[in-house]
């Protein structure tokens, strides 16, 4: 593991994830660059790299209060993340965007739209998608026709054309991003991975936080050094797994990992979920492509009606292929579609023997101390208390 | 074989000393604002209690509770839910199901019959149906903590407390005073209200016979009382202070520790 905290294109990503603004994008404005953001893993990159934007997935990272944020989410179940984007949209850390296309997976969500366009944060062109809150053919169409509407709004504001080409290109790039992350998690099989869960998590985040070519080759590299890289033998007291919607930070896994556990792998909305599968990548339309990955392949969100079989086969693949010992449910407060599937998960675990613990927290890590002690205890329960 | 523990807790720090099999518990120590002196307040009273003249006479030490971390003559530190589940086996073979109840948190511990903790359930972050939730109660009604546990409290006719938020109860408490509804009633509901709480997390690890209850609130009949009425079971009393059973489960655990130490090194020296 020490390599990889030598390794500079990890303390790259690493600085990325830890921060909002970075020089990489600070470069590509002075270049006269565009960036757009977007809020919940179902808003398609490929279309913004297709529109000649740099996507960034907003987070609130780094951010000490939400109190200007509270002033405008007046109802008290909406999460602590949306808050914390919202204060950071509010303070200025996002000022550096172009664009921002909202997506209305959950009602939280969505709300950030609504307060920005009321708020005195001003940006050049603000976009909502809806998202379908169940799968099959029609669902497919309506999402088809709101990426259609994203793309016509785009076009209009900014005087461009999207060609498909663009888009089948951009396809292929992010089917590539893809592809070498799924490498990466690959590498966390092993007895011994040469990757911790928290750093994962670094790398993953940097993945939506920077030029998409330049994330490619520096994944390219940290790869072919995490390959070389000799392993010692470091004999873990049990191999984690994490589920839950979007929790950006590193919290949960460097509490697993001080404890002597190690996080293997996850199906969080900044992690597994976002690199599942790939996008058709030739065809007739590929806004129809992407609207099928999308609301087809990896309908990973419990909002969906009917995501609860495939989330639930693909935990059950994941336990068997990474060697998982047991389950962390980590929800974030006020999300109930989330809570609501843990509870289903709970039950269908329990039945299977494998043991989980579910743990509800905010966005911005606290309490960590009673976290830590139920960690300590579910690690003791796996082990028998003989580590 | 001189072993102990130390249970560095919210509120209070705890000691235990094991003496071959035998358990020498030190007085309950209120906690200070420094962790280290409150584990050595504890272990000297554990001390003293054992009739040994130093620390040093002890060959292992398990830290447990929130402090754990913290308590600086310990070997290694263990979950204070694994500690109050190892103890409680220890004082009563034939516990299955164990409610802590502490300063800060509640927690329902399952555990097997060989003594194992198999699955727990812990309250969040709130101090709803924990031991904060009496003292903020105990302070309105002017009635210390005693009079809360009291047994002369227990009533047959509760008033009922809706809110499980301890800012929102008090509120509720201030009007039933005002209200003129009679002391025991409003302290029988108060446990009872704890108590309803507290038997939710129960029923999610199941509810296995004996039941037990440990943590400072065990020391609360009315509570006792209204877990037994809640629970459809008689909770059965330990032979030892329940509220030291975490630092009695260290204790337990630095033997086991101490045991399977000197195996491994003894196992060493003969292949060498």
């Amino acid at each position: 593991m020490d390599l990889i905290k030598n390794s500079e294109v990890f303390r790259k990503l690493s600085g990325i994830a830890g921060t909002i603004n970075n020089s990489g994008i600070e470069n590509l404005k002075k270049e006269g660059g565009k960036v757009a953001g977007y809020t919940c893993s179902f808003v398609p990159e490929e279309l913004l790299i297709a529109a000649g934007f740099m996507p960034f997935r907003i987070r609130g990272t780094g951010s000490k209060s939400a109190d200007l944020a509270n002033d405008y989410f007046q109802a008290a179940n909406i999460c602590s993340m949306v808050r914390h984007c919202f204060n950071h949209i509010l303070t200025g850390e996002y000022d550096f965007l172009d664009a921002a296309i909202i997506g209305g997976g959950c009602d939280a969500n969505r709300h950030i739209l609504d307060n920005w366009e009321k708020s005195d944060a001003k940006i050049p062109f603000l976009h909502r998608i809806f998202f379908p809150h169940a799968t099959g053919d029609l669902m497919v169409e309506y999402f088809r026709n709101q990426l259609a509407d994203m793309k016509a709004g785009i076009e209009k504001h900014f005087g461009i054309e999207v060609t498909d080409e663009k888009i089948w290109n951009a396809i292929k790039l992010c089917n590539e991003a893809r592809d070498l992350q799924k490498e990466l998690y690959s590498l966390r099989k092993a007895d011994n991975p040469p990757i911790t869960g928290a750093e994962t998590v670094d790398v993953i985040v940097a993945g939506n936080s920077m030029p998409k070519e330049e994330y490619i080759a520096d994944l390219k590299t940290l790869l072919n050094e995490l390959k070389n890289t000799k392993v010692e033998d470091k004999n873990y007291k049990a191999r984690l797994m994490i589920i839950g919607p979007c929790h950006d930070d590193t919290s949960m896994c460097d509490i697993i990992e001080g404890l002597g556990g190690i996080t293997v792998t996850d199906l969080t909305c900044f992690g597994a979920k976002i690199i599942y599968g790939r996008v058709k990548d030739s065809g007739a339309d590929p806004l129809q492509a992407i609207a099928e990955y999308q609301v087809q392949d990896r309908p990973f969100c419990p909002k969906n009606l009917g995501a609860h079989p495939i989330i639930s086969k693909t935990v059950f693949e994941n336990i068997k292929d990474y060697k998982v010992d047991g389950i962390i449910g980590q929800n974030m407060l006020c999300c109930d579609t989330w809570g609501g599937e843990l509870y289903i998960l709970n039950k269908e675990l329990k039945e299977a023997g494998i043991p989980m613990l579910r743990i509800e927290r905010e966005y911005i890590p606290d309490s960590l101390g009673q976290i830590q002690t139920r960690v300590q205890a579910f690690l003791e329960t796996i082990t028998g208390g003989t580590q | 074989m001189i072993v102990g523990g130390c249970d560095l807790g919210s509120t209070t720090g705890k000691a235990a000393i094991m003496i071959d099999d035998k358990i020498y518990c030190g007085d309950i120590i209120p906690a200070t604002t420094k962790p280290a002196l409150t584990a050595t307040m504890a272990m000297d009273s554990a001390l003293k209690k054992a009739g040994l003249k130093s620390i040093d006479e002890i060959e292992y030490i398990i830290g447990t509770g929130y402090g754990r971390q913290k308590v600086p003559f310990a070997s290694e530190d263990i979950s204070e839910i694994s500690c109050h589940g190892k103890g409680a086996y220890w004082a009563l073979q034939s516990v299955r199901t164990i409610i802590d109840i502490g300063g800060q948190d509640c927690k329902a511990i399952a555990i097997s019959d060989k003594g194992v903790v198999t699955q727990f359930e812990m309250n969040e972050r709130c101090a709803a149906g924990t031991g904060r939730f009496f003292q903020v109660m105990a302070k309105v009604l002017t009635c210390g903590l005693e009079g809360i546990g009291s047994v002369s409290n227990i009533s047959d006719n509760p008033v009922s407390i809706s809110n499980q938020c301890s800012v929102f109860a008090e509120s509720e408490v201030i009007t039933l005073i005002n209200d003129e509804k009679s002391i025991p009633d409003i302290i029988t509901g108060i446990n009872q209200s704890v108590a309803k709480r507290v038997v939710s997390l129960v029923r999610r690890v199941g509810i296995h016979d004996d039941v037990t209850l440990t943590g400072g609130c065990s020391k609360n009949l009315g509570l006792k009382k209204a877990l037994e009425n809640l629970l459809g079971t008689t909770i059965k009393p330990l032979p030892v202070d329940p509220q030291s059973i975490g630092a009695i489960g260290a204790a337990v655990f630095a033997k086991e520790k101490l045991l399977a130490k000197r195996a491994k090194e003894l196992e060493v020296s003969s292949k060498e």
